[in-house]
């Protein structure tokens, strides 16, 4: 499997450092974003102020976090079906399903570059936050973070490949990727707190995974809450990573069988 | 000797797919099935060289995608070196190489190399270098390091044959692979095929609409017509099978794909 991943992580570098600026203005897009909101909390963020009293912290501290996190969880997850549009687009997917290669490989392989390129727009927003806007995340609890975070990855990759599974099959029109990129975003909580929402919007979000990810998230971070504190946050991901990780890795295998059956790899 | 390639009642009609939107909008009507293979059986030694002919739209492309995986069949079976595919899809693609003449299955903004680099990397083969180097001096390629969507069809071309033959297949599936091939290139290719290929009791399945090409180095020929098998042996069993002794190959395709 390392074979393969490494193969597809130096194939996706030599194919992106081609586009001479895609480097440069992803890193100007992350800092534009973050600039926005800087301006918003300058202008509205003391009305934010009853609904981020649990989590202690300024707008602008939870909106860059968030951020951050679903930069990586959202964009990042959502990536295995831009992969194999891609590849559809490209013409390649034939070419790349013809390698021995077990479809779980494959799948993996597809999205590791932008699983690694997330984590680098990850990275610039906790930089931005840490050295230039001066966010203080030294009351972190490292290991919540960390299970949450894994969770999260786990729920959403599962997410990601059922979206790429609809991709397999329908080409185009994926409502799942509208979901994970879009929805989720939106009501999940990211952007600002699920309480701001009218209450029907707020019993939407509770059965988006994001929603108690990003909640878990900024409660590690800036108020160090233990696993136990976050018992129910972590037991909604555990449930939907153990439900949704195996059902989505059959669902892709049905899609790609439904793709060979009607002869439709090459097409897009 | 065991057959390395068994085909046995292969059938495939294409329903045109439907989209998620008219999948939401109950628009259920689809078009009327395209039937690309009807009922196809035949069996190949190792060794062996295959012309498959037939006239467009005949199958050809639909059977070796079969073969090599990337299809499924409506009804049939396929077994590769005793493989059954559908079950043991992995170990088939590690022994079977394709060859389709589709310039867009390369990374574009890549080279020549870094896509062979990729794809021998998919395959999990080592001493790539040396593998490369070989292909690269059989098949005289000289623009190896030069980007992919720069180079001349023919060249593409060539590159699409060494992927198929990377991982030294046993079981090379050619779809017209000489199409955009200058003639001493066509030429390298028909005699490494011979030499370095069938002599050695690899397998090739070679789909071609030149009958000339077909006539200098296959053992066996296939006519398909509208999915169905017309006609399978050597040219000699061919001219028994229409009663025409001493016909020419095209003579007897002519006469067979009008039928």
């Amino acid at each position: 499997m390392l074979k393969q991943a490494l193969a597809f992580l130096k194939k996706d570098f030599l194919v992106e450092s081609s586009y001479k600026f895609a480097f440069i203005s992803r890193a100007f897009g992350v800092l534009a974003g973050v600039l926005a909101y800087f301006f918003i909390d300058k202008l509205f963020g003391q009305r934010m102020v009853p609904h981020l009293e649990e989590f202690g912290i300024s707008y602008f501290s939870y909106v860059l976090l968030g951020m951050a996190f679903f930069s990586y969880i959202g964009v990042g997850m959502g990536s295995f079906s831009i992969r194999i549009r891609a590849e559809q687009m490209q013409g390649t997917l034939e070419a790349v399903l013809l390698s021995p290669a077990k479809v779980s490989t494959i799948l993996f392989s597809l999205a590791v570059w932008n699983l690694l390129f997330a984590a680098l727009d990850t990275a610039l927003y906790i930089g931005l936050g840490v050295f230039l806007f001066k966010i203080n995340f030294a009351g972190i609890n490292i290991l919540s973070t960390l299970v949450i975070f894994i969770l999260s990855v786990i729920s959403f990759s599962s997410l990601g490949i059922l979206s790429a599974s609809f991709i397999m099959v329908f080409k185009q029109g994926n409502p799942l990727g509208w979901i994970i990129n879009t929805l989720e975003g939106l009501i999940g909580g990211v952007y600002f707190p699920v309480t701001v929402m009218p209450g029907w919007l707020q019993f939407l979000a509770g059965f988006l995974p994001i929603t108690y990810a990003v909640r878990a998230i900024e409660l590690a971070v800036y108020r160090g809450y233990s696993l136990w504190q976050l018992k129910t946050e972590y037991a909604f991901l555990m449930v939907f990573s153990i439900v949704l990780l195996p059902l989505s890795l059959s669902a892709f295998k049905y899609a790609l069988r439904k793709a060979r059956l009607q002869g439709s790899l090459i097409q897009y | 000797m065991k057959n390395i390639l068994e085909v046995e009642g292969l059938s495939k009609d294409f329903i045109p797919p439907l989209s998620f939107g008219e999948l939401i909008k109950l628009d259920l009507k689809r078009g009327m099935p395209a039937r690309a293979l009807r009922d196809v059986s035949f069996s190949l030694e190792p060794g062996k060289i295959l012309g498959v002919l037939g006239p467009n739209g005949a199958g050809k492309t639909t059977l070796l995608k079969i073969i090599a995986t990337l299809i499924l069949p409506d009804k049939g079976s396929v077994s590769i070196n005793g493989y059954r595919l559908g079950n043991d899809d992995e170990k088939i693609k590690s022994i079977v190489g394709l060859v389709c003449p589709q310039e867009r299955s390369f990374y574009w903004r890549l080279t020549g190399r870094q896509n062979l680099e990729f794809f021998a990397a998919m395959h999990g083969l080592t001493n790539v270098q040396a593998r490369l180097k070989e292909l690269f001096d059989i098949f005289r390629i000289n623009y190896q390091d030069k980007r992919f969507d720069r180079l001349s069809s023919g060249m593409k071309q060539k590159f699409a044959l060494i992927r198929g033959l990377l991982h030294d297949p046993r079981l090379l599936l050619l779809d017209e692979p000489t199409k955009s091939l200058d003639y001493t290139a066509a030429l390298d290719l028909r005699g490494f095929i011979k030499e370095n290929m069938a002599k050695k009791g690899k397998t090739v399945v070679f789909a071609t609409h030149n009958m000339d090409e077909a006539l200098d180095f296959c053992d066996l020929f296939m006519i398909l017509n509208q999915g169905k098998l017309r006609a399978f042996g050597t040219l000699e069993e061919l001219r028994g099978q229409t009663g025409r002794p001493g016909a020419a190959l095209g003579e007897i395709f002519v006469r067979l794909s009008k039928t």
